[in-house]
Parts: C-alpha cells; sequence; structure tokens
C-alpha cells in the first residue's frame, strides 16, 4: 500500500509549492456529500471578511463549482498530452515502439509502420526508443483549465474532456496554471473529486489542512474512513465536516473512526431547505440567507480559517 | 446473459441505493450478480450487510524501482518523466510511488540499466454472497491510480461468476465522473441507467456522461431520483431529454424512508417495501425487465 512506502523525503517532495499561500483542501471519499458546496461558501464567507481567494475545482470529472456560482467559464487554455506522430520515411519498421508501449496503444500491420490505435498516456517512451528518430512530437487535447475573475474571488476551474481518461494531466496542469497565475490571494481553497484515488492525492498536495466533508449514513462513514487514512498517510492535517448531521444515521461508529484518526469534527450542517434553496440558484448560502443555520455552521468554520491562516 | 451498469456523473444522487432496490427486486425474474466498479468508495456491499466470503489482491499496475546500488545520480530519468513522478533529492532520482504509471520511459534513458518496472499490489477483489445473490466489488488502495484496471479486473470476475452460476444478469453500480473507471465500466455493457437529480450541477453533469456513454454507442435511460425538490430543473431535465431523444424511465420523488434505510443498511424496497421510493422502484424495474428481455 502506498501510505507504507511514503518517506519523509518523498512527502517533502510531494509538498513543495512555489507559492507561500495558505492552502485549505476540501475533499471527502463519498460523491455527493456536499464537498463543492461547502467550498464555495467557505470562499465566499473569507470574501465577505475581506480577504482575497482563490478557489480551485478539481473535480475534473464533474466540475461543478462555477454552476453554484453561476458563473460562464472564462479563459479557456487547452491542456494537451504528447501523443506520437510517425513519420513513414525515417521509420525502419523496427517494432521497439509498439514493444516498449505499456498501453498497447501502437499497432504495425505487417511490412508497415506503426499506427496508434489506442489510447495515449503521453509518456514518450516511444519517442526515447525509436532508433531512427523517425517519431515527432503531437498534440492531443485531454481537457480544459478557465479562470473567472471577480473583485476577490478568483475561480479555477479544471475540466476533462469526456471520452479522455487522462485526468492527471488536467488536475495538474489546474494546479500549475494556480500557481502562475493566481493574483497573489490570502488564501487558495481546493475542491476535490470524490474518492481516494491519485488525483484526490494531485489536488491536495501542498495543501496546509484538509477538511472531510461527509453525512452520518453507514456509507459516509465507511468513506470517510478511507479519506481520513489518505489524510494521514500524506501528513495532512484533517478535520471533518458533518454535512445533514440530522440524517438519520449511526452517529456512534463516526465518533469512533474520528478518534481513531485522531481528528475532530469541527463543524455539524444541519439539513436546510434554505440551503437546497440557495443552491439551485446558483447563489451561495451564506450570501442568499445569512441568517440560516447552515451559514451560521459555515461561517464559523471560515472564521476559523481565517483566524488561522490569514494574518 | 446481459449486462446493466448505473452511472450518474454527480455523485451521491443515489446510485448504490437504486442498485441495491433493483437487485432485490430484479431476483425474482432474473438469476443476478451485483458488481461494484466504484473502486474509491465502494458501498453496494453496505446495503447488504454482506460479509466477504472470498478476496484477493490485484495488480493491475506497475511501478518504476531503482537500484541505487547501479544508480549514478545522471538524472537522465527525472528529465524524461512526463508525470512528475521522478523527483531529485541531493543529486539522486526518487520515484514518487502515487504518480508513477509505470511507463517505462526511465528504464530507457537510464544508461546504468538501473531502473525495474514491477507489478504492485493496488487493489483487491471481494466477493460476497447475500440471500443466493452475489456480490463483487472491486477497491482500490488508497493513493493508487489504474482504477480502471481494477473495474476491467471486477467486470471479468463477474462474467466469470456468472456463467459459472448460470446467472443471466449482472447489474453494475458504477463509480461517480466521466473518467477512466466510468469508461471502463461503460465498455463491454448492454444499457448504462444514468441517475441524476433536479438541480443544475446534477444535469451539467449528466449532459457530460451522456457524451461519455454515447461515444460508445450504448444505450441509455435516466432516472430522475429525488424528482421533486426542484420544479424548475426537473422541467429542464426533461427537456434535455426530448431534445436529445433520450427515455426518463423514471422519477422517484424524495423520500425520507430512503435515508433511514440507508442508516439500517438495506435496500429501501427491503426496509419499507410500501414507501413511496418503494413504489416506483419496483415500477422501474418492471420497465428494466422489458428492456433487458429485449436487447439482443
Amino acid at each position: 500500500m502506498i501510505g507504507n512506502i511514503m518517506t519523509a523525503e518523498v512527502l517533502t517532495v510531494i509538498h513543495q509549492k512555489p507559492i507561500k499561500t495558505p492552502i485549505i483542501g476540501i475533499t471527502g471519499g463519498k460523491g455527493g456529500v456536499g464537498k463543492s458546496t461547502v467550498a464555495i461558501n467557505i470562499a465566499e464567507s473569507l470574501v465577505q471578511m475581506g480577504h482575497k481567494v482563490s478557489l480551485v475545482d478539481a473535480d475534473v470529472d464533474a466540475p461543478d463549482d462555477h454552476i453554484l456560482l453561476n458563473m460562464s467559464l472564462q479563459n479557456p487554455m487547452d491542456v494537451t498530452i504528447t501523443t506520437p506522430l510517425i513519420n513513414d520515411e525515417k521509420c525502419s519498421k523496427c517494432r521497439k515502439c509498439v514493444d516498449v508501449c505499456r498501453m498497447n496503444a501502437l499497432f504495425q500491420p505487417r511490412d508497415s509502420v506503426p499506427t496508434l490505435i489506442g489510447e495515449c498516456n503521453g509518456c514518450e517512451a516511444c519517442i526515447l526508443v525509436c532508433p531512427d528518430d523517425a517519431i515527432e512530437r503531437g498534440e492531443k487535447a485531454v481537457g480544459k483549465t478557465y479562470m473567472n475573475e471577480t473583485e476577490n474571488l478568483t475561480l479555477f476551474t479544471g475540466e476533462l474532456i469526456p471520452g479522455s481518461e487522462e485526468s492527471s494531466f488536467v488536475v495538474n496542469a489546474l494546479k500549475a496554471r494556480v500557481y502562475n497565475e493566481a493574483n497573489d490571494p490570502d488564501i487558495i481553497i481546493i475542491d476535490t473529486s470524490p474518492g481516494t484515488h491519485c488525483n484526490v492525492i494531485n489536488a491536495l498536495k501542498g495543501s496546509d489542512e484538509a477538511y472531510a466533508v461527509t453525512e452520518p449514513t453507514p456509507l459516509g462513514i465507511h468513506d470517510l474512513d478511507l479519506i481520513l487514512k489518505l489524510l494521514k498517510a500524506f501528513q495532512i492535517r484533517s478535520n471533518v465536516i458533518l454535512n445533514r448531521s440530522d440524517l438519520p444515521g449511526v452517529k456512534e461508529q463516526m465518533d469512533s473512526v474520528i478518534k481513531e484518526y485522531g481528528t475532530r469534527i469541527s463543524a455539524e450542517i444541519p439539513m436546510d431547505d434554505l440551503l437546497l434553496k440557495s443552491y439551485v440558484e446558483g447563489i451561495p448560502v451564506v450570501r442568499m440567507y445569512p441568517e440560516s443555520e447552515s451559514s451560521k455552521r459555515i461561517l464559523r468554520i471560515s472564521e476559523e480559517i481565517a483566524g488561522k491562516y490569514i494574518k | 446473459m446481459k449486462e446493466i451498469v448505473i452511472l450518474s456523473g454527480k455523485g451521491g444522487v443515489g446510485k448504490s441505493s437504486i442498485a441495491a432496490s433493483l437487485g432485490v427486486i430484479l431476483a425474482d425474474h432474473f438469476k443476478i450478480i451485483l458488481a461494484d466498479t466504484d473502486v474509491d468508495a465502494p458501498n453496494l456491499a453496505l446495503f447488504f450487510n454482506a460479509v466477504n466470503k472470498r478476496s484477493h489482491d490485484v495488480s493491475t499496475c506497475e511501478k518504476s524501482f531503482i537500484d541505487y546500488d547501479k544508480c549514478t545520480g545522471c538524472q537522465e530519468c527525472v528529465d524524461a518523466c512526463k508525470f512528475s513522478s521522478m523527483v531529485s533529492i541531493n543529486n539522486m532520482p526518487i520515484v514518487i510511488p502515487y504518480s508513477c504509471e509505470g511507463c517505462g520511459a526511465c528504464t530507457i534513458v537510464c544508461p546504468e540499466d538501473a531502473i525495474e518496472i514491477k507489478k504492485v499490489v493496488n487493489g483487491r477483489i471481494n466477493i460476497a454472497d447475500i440471500n443466493n445473490t452475489m456480490i463483487v466489488s472491486g477497491e482500490l488502495d488508497i493513493g493508487e491510480s489504474s482504477s480502471g484496471l481494477i473495474v476491467d479486473e471486477v467486470k471479468k470476475i463477474s462474467k466469470k461468476e456468472a456463467e459459472r452460476i448460470g446467472a443471466d444478469l449482472i447489474i453494475t453500480d458504477g463509480p461517480p465522473g466521466i473518467g477512466c473507471p466510468v469508461i471502463s465500466s461503460i465498455k463491454g455493457s448492454d444499457y448504462v441507467v444514468a441517475v441524476t437529480e433536479p438541480t443544475p450541477a446534477a444535469l451539467n453533469d449528466l449532459k457530460r456522461l451522456i457524451e461519455v456513454v454515447e461515444y460508445f454507442k450504448i444505450p441509455l435511460g435516466i432516472v430522475i431520483n429525488k424528482s421533486d425538490i426542484h420544479q424548475q430543473s426537473r422541467t429542464a431535465i426533461k427537456e434535455f431529454s426530448e431534445e436529445h431523444k433520450l427515455i426518463v424511465l423514471s422519477e422517484i420523488t424524495y423520500d425520507i424512508n430512503v435515508p433511514k434505510a440507508i442508516a439500517k443498511s438495506k435496500p429501501v424496497v427491503t426496509a419499507y417495501p410500501d414507501a413511496s421510493s418503494s413504489l416506483a422502484l419496483i415500477e422501474l424495474a418492471d420497465k428494466m425487465t422489458d428492456i433487458i428481455e429485449k436487447t439482443e
């Protein structure tokens, strides 16, 4: 398991970042528990307090933060990978590129030059192995990144092109764009995809702290256990936000998971019709219904974050 | 043997709840295997309090390993890696294991032949039995890659088990999103049930999912779960369906009995057979029976 082979050196490298801005990750193993809702509302609360915030939607499969903020995506940039372009005249048909490709993406018909038939992951092993210098670098778009700038909130969004499988390039390109183009924000909030796979780590790496959103159901507890395990392995300080905290559930079991990982519930957000109303309108609940119970709870988390990370 | 796969784009809209209930209802008509390809968060078995009967490790991914007795610290491998998985510390390369794709580019450039690509265990397959229905789940180790290949393994084992026990239907509870585990879940299946809910975010994700499903030319039907939580978004989904000539198979209104059933680790049709959602699911199962029987 990954967790066992993470040495201190590896962890240091993973968490290296080119800027000093504090980064807070919003994650949660299970889908649909409210990660994006929490992320956009924390971002909005921090803006209301007068801070400059960059919000990063790294759920590149299903990026929804812009919808919850009623924004249409702006400033697109393509994310591309290198694919092989084989020069028929230079190719000696030696098959080395076909044999080296672990994706089995190259096929060589008899007495002919190889052609790309499968999903290429852009590793360039074929280019490196070719003795004839016959493979040139082609480009394939796998996704896009966007940047929406408003006065104190900048939203960065990554989007995988439907049908493409190379999510990690999109997440990494998105993070690179944030590091390059974020205009000196006070804080960066990163909203991850569900799950505990490598792209959740790509999104979370460099975070000073992470909030795992969950709900008090057996499914929520099962997936919380996984995400807390991940955060522990990568030594990112964890907090838990219990959303829909009054759902019929099994809170006692949750308490034992939280104890096991030495974390804490930093807020409970009860079910709230006003939250749903603001959600479908594309307005953060903290702006639309600041007096609602969910707004008060989210504001408290935001104050906690600001107090700790923003001077 | 037929396979239907339940997907959604957006997470948390009710894929597993619907898969669990369909599994129970359709067991009257078919001999079923339930498969869970949400390898990041495999939750289907939790609806049945199912205990694992068999479990085995899978190695669907490969990673680079450096032999430091041979390595001279020349950095060629660091420059060759397109996945930022080979980094230099104190002038020696180290492998960042979670992002290494095992592509082998580093082994080609290494002048000392000091790097080897080896298979590593990245997950497991769990098989459980509940009242004569088998559940095959895939589980990805935390932080690992190659989830699509674990999905392939779940599908392979489900088919093999189905042949062995003479099952005629596999119901697959898929992952959220549209990435590689979703694509692996779609490939080779006969029908996709796309679950959504009436919110702008869920519709956005549904549209992205449908693009992927149409690319693979697999027939698809939509289920609108919690259909009464926002009238305007419900209309938007129906208009979108009409425009793209997609069938809405069922609308299931919000029902507090669903979370109550989840809290009891039971499908709603088992825990509350007379609940409004159970009745809607029974109707959906009838339609699915027709569709499955008509599928070539």
